[in-house]
């Protein structure tokens, strides 16, 4: 090995490979995209919906209830002069989400009726779940007395980790994967193909030299992804990042490594691009979904949970989140570093087996 | 420095088979210093595969090969230095600069020169203008020119061109020809070439080897292969619609007795033609069929 002859050739290789506006697009763009569709979609707490509020009661309760919903976090009041058959019939039709009637009850008391579709189950139940909580609410409140219970939800996360910061190091992890295997894979299969990897052979130069020099510049690419995909996530959208982020480098040079093997395996296996193409994308897709890039993998079914523990992008995903958003150090990182460097060594040993230059 | 008197080339029972297939046959040849050495034939003869075998890309199956004086086999390692490749069918890589690729591949045989050894080489190709210009953006025989560069920049004494010229428009043709004499006779560097050009091998070879069938027919100066045919002209017409094609050392007189006989069997003699015999005329001699590159 020669020292200065592998540091031209990775100069030569990074200069390639940013010249090519579509890695830029891959390795960079891609990700801002997606991080940025994906946290205009989930990003924000889910909105409970529109109560329609008539207020016929006008009693204290009545006020009370209207003012306590107002103050519910995703949920908007809106006073309309409607009629509740006409409002039956657009909330049927989707027109409308619910309606709250309030009435004045026999003695003292309010009555308060709820109408809803069962169309939409999910947004019906919380509302009748929230109209509830505020009815016993004010209910206990005119009572005067002490509640018996009181409930306070609490998130487990404690920096209180929102879906955007969940998202930014699923994005890196998966960014990193795809620049990896498909940039090894598709420029190996090309070399060899073009005939390049045979007029290198007619140097003294070894080739192994010149692969190195290959996943060396693969390897600045990945830091770059680091870097670059961290500060945007920061400025754009205000995402805390842990004192400890800097465990992330070798969490990303890990996994990079392993993907670039990955890569190398199928360009050693396969001599079409085409088929290189989709091979990565077989590859590289299951793993995307099934490895909590994009949703916790404790959210997913008990088998789903399984699969991702084989996985080596679950690993990449997982040390990434712990070092950049959830303030987690080296050391707690450490088997995650473990699976991706020994799913290195393993693909290595299959990929020098079946290697070929020609 | 090379020692005097010793070949560049010397090329001794050289085969390779490919299966059942033999693609070159007992080969043997040498190449002097300074030459330019031409093997002609058409596509399929084992030019290729010879080159090849020489430049230490194929293994030989049998025989000899040596260059400068040192085997080729079984370390090729040991003359690749020495030697400049062009390949027929180099692709090149895209998104480097014509210079950032011969500094590249400066470095790749450790040089510390690159930037004057790409300077030297794209003058003596003539792609000065294309310096800064990405190989992808070139046309073909630009792009070629720059694989005949990146053959140069490590300055070896034996340069190989595998059909340089093929697929060029004929203008490209003769610039690369130019270049071709300017490295061969300027610069002063021994040039292997294969060719299905008959007319290329006659332009720029010192001596040219034809091959056919994984053998070499004939060996000589082109003045010497053509001479073999023992005529000074050929003559060449259409006699009732058959093609009719002699050698004779006295064109005026074999033509009126063309003509004469012609005359006395009454048929009808079209598209005469009379000039000096040619490289494709030794092969149709030899091989009794019509050269087809």
């Amino acid at each position: 090995m020669n020292a200065g002859r592998i540091g031209a050739t990775t100069v030569a290789q990074l200069k390639m490979m940013f010249r090519r506006r579509i890695t830029l697009f891959w390795s960079l763009v891609f990700p801002m995209i997606l991080m940025t569709l994906l946290g205009l979609l989930f990003g924000r707490s889910i909105d409970a919906g529109t109560i329609t509020v008539i207020d016929a009661a006008h009693t204290p309760a009545s006020t009370a209830m209207v003012r306590a919903l107002g103050q519910t976090t995703g949920v908007t009041v809106k006073h309309d002069q409607t009629e509740v058959t006409s409002a039956q019939r657009q909330i049927r039709n989707g027109d409308r989400e619910a309606l709250l009637v309030l009435r004045a009850g026999p003695g003292a008391t309010t009555a308060a009726q709820l109408y809803y579709s069962n169309a939409s189950a999910t947004q019906a139940g919380i509302l009748k779940g929230i109209v509830s909580g505020v009815a016993s609410q004010v209910s206990l409140a005119a009572t005067g007395s002490p509640p018996a219970v009181t409930y306070r939800p609490t998130s487990v996360d404690s920096s209180a980790l929102s879906y955007i910061d969940f998202l930014l190091p699923g994005i890196l992890a998966l960014s990193i994967m795809i620049s990896a295997v498909i940039g090894l894979s598709t420029v190996l299969v090309a070399w060899r193909k073009r005939g390049i990897l045979r007029r290198l052979k007619l140097t003294p130069m070894p080739l192994s030299e010149f692969l190195v020099s290959r996943i060396a510049a693969s390897l600045a690419l990945a830091l770059l992804q680091v870097v670059v995909l961290i500060a945007f996530g920061r400025i754009v959208f205000g995402i805390h990042i842990s004192g400890t982020a800097w465990a992330a480098i070798p969490i990303a040079l890990a996994g990079a490594l392993c993907f670039l093997v990955m890569g190398f395996t199928v360009g050693s296996l396969v001599s079409e691009p085409e088929t290189a193409d989709a091979v990565t994308n077989v590859i590289t897709n299951p793993m995307m979904f099934l490895s909590g890039t994009f949703f916790p993998v404790s959210a997913m079914p008990h088998v789903v949970q399984q699969i991702a523990r084989v996985l080596p992008l679950y690993y990449m995903a997982n040390g990434l989140r712990d070092t950049i958003v959830r303030n987690q150090g080296l050391t707690h990182v450490l088997p995650d570093l473990g699976v991706l460097l020994a799913v290195t060594g393993v693909l290595a040993v299959v990929s020098l087996r079946t290697f070929r230059w020609e | 420095m090379i020692a005097t008197g010793m070949n560049a080339i010397t090329v001794d029972g050289l085969t390779k088979r490919y299966g059942e297939h033999v693609a070159v046959d007992g080969i043997s040849f040498h190449v002097e210093q300074g030459e330019a050495f031409g093997i002609l034939g058409p596509n399929g003869a084992g030019k290729t595969t010879t080159l090849e075998m020489i430049e230490g890309l194929r293994k030989p199956d049998a025989g000899e090969v040596s260059v400068l004086g040192k085997p080729v086999w079984p370390d090729p390692r040991s003359v690749q230095g020495r030697i400049g490749v062009q390949l027929q069918s180099t692709s090149l890589f895209d998104k480097l600069t014509a210079r950032e690729l011969l500094m590249l591949f400066a470095r790749f045989y450790d040089r510390k020169d690159g930037a004057e050894r790409a300077a030297t080489a794209l003058a003596l190709v003539g792609l000065e203008a294309k310096a800064d210009a990405y190989a992808d953006s070139m046309s073909g025989g630009q792009q070629q020119r720059l694989a005949i560069a990146l053959a140069l920049v490590h300055d070896p004494d034996v340069v190989f061109l595998d059909e340089p010229t093929t697929g060029l428009d004929p203008q490209a043709r003769h610039n690369l020809w130019d270049v071709i004499r300017a490295i061969n006779v300027d610069a002063g560097k021994t040039v292997v070439l294969t060719t299905h050009y008959l007319e290329e091998a006659e332009q720029l070879c010192d001596r040219v080897a034809i091959m056919d069938e994984a053998r070499i027919i004939a060996l000589d100066t082109p003045a010497g292969l053509i001479a073999s045919l023992g005529a000074d002209v050929r003559i060449a017409y259409t006699e009732d619609g058959r093609e009719q094609i002699s050698y004779a050392h006295d064109a005026q007189a074999a033509v009126l007795e063309a003509l004469e006989q012609a005359k006395v069997r009454g048929t009808r003699v079209e598209g005469l033609s009379v000039r000096g015999p040619s490289l494709e005329d030794v092969f149709l001699k030899l091989t009794g069929r019509e050269f087809r590159g």
